[in-house]
Parts: structure tokens; C-alpha cells; sequence
């Protein structure tokens, strides 16, 4: 019946670390925020640290909808105009990884750059 | 923006209609009643017409992740469908009979879903685009187009169907409505992992040098099986897993109710 304290601490960590899920998470990820306006990405490249989850808010400021949208961070989502969208992604290796508009797909587009941090928190 | 919007409604029709075409193949092939594609698809209009209206609110619920959750879960009714049809129609296919209005239900409701799924995108896009007087031709012509080849490309595929040997169509019906419903399971999956519901993690490999998602045969490849250059372990998993799932319930189908078949006949 009794179970050392730090071994229920350490199964705690452990569940943390794995599942992570938002409920669970000790640490919120990081929030980084692009607008739409004029189907244009503001700003269009966004750089993020590698390695960690991180939080994307897009805010469609224009009256149409507009699909987020990216083969390589394996993204598809539809934001109604003048609504915003949350989209998590990461954690990545880094590199440079485009984005789109896929209703614009001429003038939207983006990319967010993942870039290796000396000492990420 | 023509060619836009023949890309965007195609790439929605065509899964549609690939499932659509398997499905109306295999009826025939049955001598089932074709009748309930018509409602099916009455029903998803209308159906998508509805969530299309709802999208805004909908993406709002559960801390803005609402719309990956409706999805993944339309994606995953959808599969679990399938795998009861492939069942279902194997079952048939040994002439040990078995309920036919409840596989035509079950091929009823799946294709409404589907229209539900891939339809809401394109009310979302010709709504938004259509009110813009510069944009309204264009968006128009490129969305029938679009519809066009890809009702085309999924009449093909029926024809293709009702024109090969019974036994060998059936085959290929049943391993593009696994193959489907697997594709379904792994995009529930992307889209768990996208809202933050799922872990992501590293793609397990990289064929984007062999096929870029972006090309025609990648889409159609995607449209067909799934095709994904980068996918993550869950996304896998989730894909080979329904599949293992499929084929183990087909085996263990087949030998019970041919066991059974052959106690009740001799």
C-alpha cells in the first residue's frame, strides 16, 4: 500500500512528458500570431524555435474565408473571415517549412522558418 | 482564381466521388438497389450546407480546435463504415446472403458523411468567393469544371468496375474501401495531432523527393490511398493499424460464416 513519494512523482513526470496533452501541460507552448489582410500573410516569415511545440493563432482580418494550409507541416485548416484559427505544430527540426493560403494561393503565402536556440527554457 | 477553383472543388469532389463510384459498383455487382445514392446524397448536401453554416461557430468550441474534432471524428464514423461494409459485402460475396438493407443503410450513411466532409469546403469557398463581382465568373466556371472532372474521373472508375470479372471487381472494390477507410483513420489522426489532442512527432520518413504531395500524382495518390510524403508515427500507426484491423475481421468473418454456412447447408 505504500508507495514512495517520489516514485508517484516520477510516474507523474513521466505521463506528462509523453502525453502532454493540453490539460496536462505544465507548460503552455509558446503563442506566435499571423494575420491575414488582403490575402496576404502578415508577417510572411515567422520564425519559431526548434524542437518545441508551438501554438499558431491566424487571424483572418479580410471578409472571405481563407484555408491554412502546408504540405510540409502537414496543415489544413479553414478560417472564416473575419475569424481566427488555432494550429499547433511542432516540434520541428530546423529548416524552412511554406505555407499557403490555399483559397489565395498566388498571394498567400508564407514561411515559418524553425530555427535551433542555444538554450530553448 | 479559374484554375484555383477547379484545384479546390476537385480535389474535395474527387474522394467523394471515389468512394461514391466503389460503392454504386459494388451495389450492382450485388443486385443491390441503387436508390439510396440519390438520398445519400440529398442528404450530405444539405447536411454540409448546415455545418458549412455552423463553421464559424464550430471552429470556436474546445479552445478553437473544434473543427480538427468534428472532422476527425466524421472521418473516423466514416471509417469504422467502411469496415463494416467491406464485411459485409465479403460476407455476400460467399452467397451466404446477410442483411442487404442494412449494408445499403451503412453505404447510405457513409456517403453522406463524405458529402458532409468534402462538401462543407467548397459551400465555405464559393460562398466567400462568389459575393466578390470580380471573382464571381471565374469562382463559377472553375467550380463546375472541377466538379466535372472529377465526376468524371469517379464514372470512370465505375465503369472500370461493372466492366471487369465479378469475382476480380469485388477484390478491388473491397481493397479501395479498406484502403479508404484507412486513409480516413490517418487523417483523423493529422487532425487529432493538429488540435493537440494526439502527440505529434517526427515524420517517421520523407518521399516528397519521390512524390511531392503538391503534384497531380500525389493529389490523386492522397485522394486514392492516403498518400502522405511526411507522415508521423501516429498517423502510421493509425493507417496500418485500420488496415490490420480490416483484414483480420475479414478472415475472421469469412471462416465463421463459412463454418457456419457449411453446418447449416450439409
Amino acid at each position: 500500500m505504500t508507495i514512495p513519494r517520489s516514485r508517484i512523482a516520477g510516474i507523474c513526470v513521466i505521463l506528462l512528458v509523453s502525453l502532454s496533452t493540453p490539460s496536462m501541460a505544465v507548460a503552455a507552448p509558446p503563442v506566435f500570431e499571423i494575420e491575414i489582410r488582403n490575402h496576404l500573410f502578415i508577417p510572411d516569415v515567422l520564425t519559431i524555435p526548434s524542437g518545441t511545440k508551438v501554438k499558431l493563432v491566424v487571424y483572418n482580418r479580410d471578409t472571405t474565408p481563407e484555408e491554412f494550409e502546408s504540405f510540409e507541416l502537414n496543415r489544413e485548416k479553414v478560417i472564416m473571415g473575419g475569424r481566427k484559427a488555432v494550429i499547433f505544430i511542432g516540434p520541428l527540426s530546423p529548416g524552412e517549412y511554406p505555407f499557403f493560403g490555399e483559397f489565395n494561393p498566388t498571394t498567400a503565402l508564407g514561411t515559418i522558418i524553425v530555427k535551433a536556440e542555444a538554450n530553448a527554457d | 482564381m479559374l484554375i484555383n477553383s477547379v484545384i479546390i472543388v476537385l480535389r474535395e469532389v474527387i474522394e467523394a466521388a471515389l468512394l461514391i463510384s466503389v460503392l454504386l459498383a459494388v451495389s450492382r455487382r450485388l443486385q443491390l438497389s441503387v436508390r439510396w445514392a440519390p438520398v445519400a446524397l440529398i442528404a450530405g448536401a444539405v447536411g454540409a450546407a448546415l455545418y458549412a453554416s455552423l463553421l464559424d461557430s464550430v471552429s470556436e468550441l474546445f479552445d478553437g480546435v473544434g473543427q480538427e474534432l468534428i472532422n476527425a471524428l466524421m472521418q473516423v464514423c466514416i471509417s469504422a463504415l467502411l469496415v463494416v461494409i467491406v464485411l459485409l459485402v465479403a460476407r455476400r460475396r460467399e452467397r451466404l446472403g446477410g442483411p442487404s438493407t442494412a449494408l445499403i443503410g451503412l453505404m447510405a450513411i457513409s456517403v453522406a458523411l463524405a458529402t458532409i466532409r468534402e462538401g462543407s469546403e467548397i459551400i465555405v469557398y464559393v460562398i466567400g468567393f462568389v459575393t466578390i463581382e470580380s471573382h464571381r465568373a471565374s469562382v463559377l466556371l472553375g467550380s463546375l469544371t472541377g466538379a466535372g472532372i472529377g465526376f468524371s474521373v469517379g464514372v470512370l472508375l465505375y465503369y472500370l468496375l461493372l466492366a471487369m470479372r465479378v469475382s476480380h471487381a469485388l477484390w478491388v472494390s473491397l481493397t479501395l474501401l479498406a484502403l479508404a477507410a484507412s486513409s480516413m483513420c490517418a487523417q483523423a489522426a493529422k487532425l487529432l495531432i493538429q488540435a493537440d489532442w494526439l502527440p505529434s512527432g517526427a515524420p517517421l520518413w520523407d518521399t516528397s523527393a519521390l512524390i511531392t504531395e503538391q503534384s497531380m500524382v500525389g493529389q490523386f495518390l492522397y485522394a486514392l490511398i492516403g498518400y502522405e510524403a511526411t507522415p508521423s508515427a501516429i498517423e502510421v500507426v493509425a493507417y496500418f493499424g485500420s488496415i490490420g484491423i480490416i483484414i483480420a475481421s475479414a478472415l475472421a468473418g469469412w471462416f465463421v460464416f463459412r463454418t457456419s454456412a457449411e453446418e447449416t447447408s450439409g
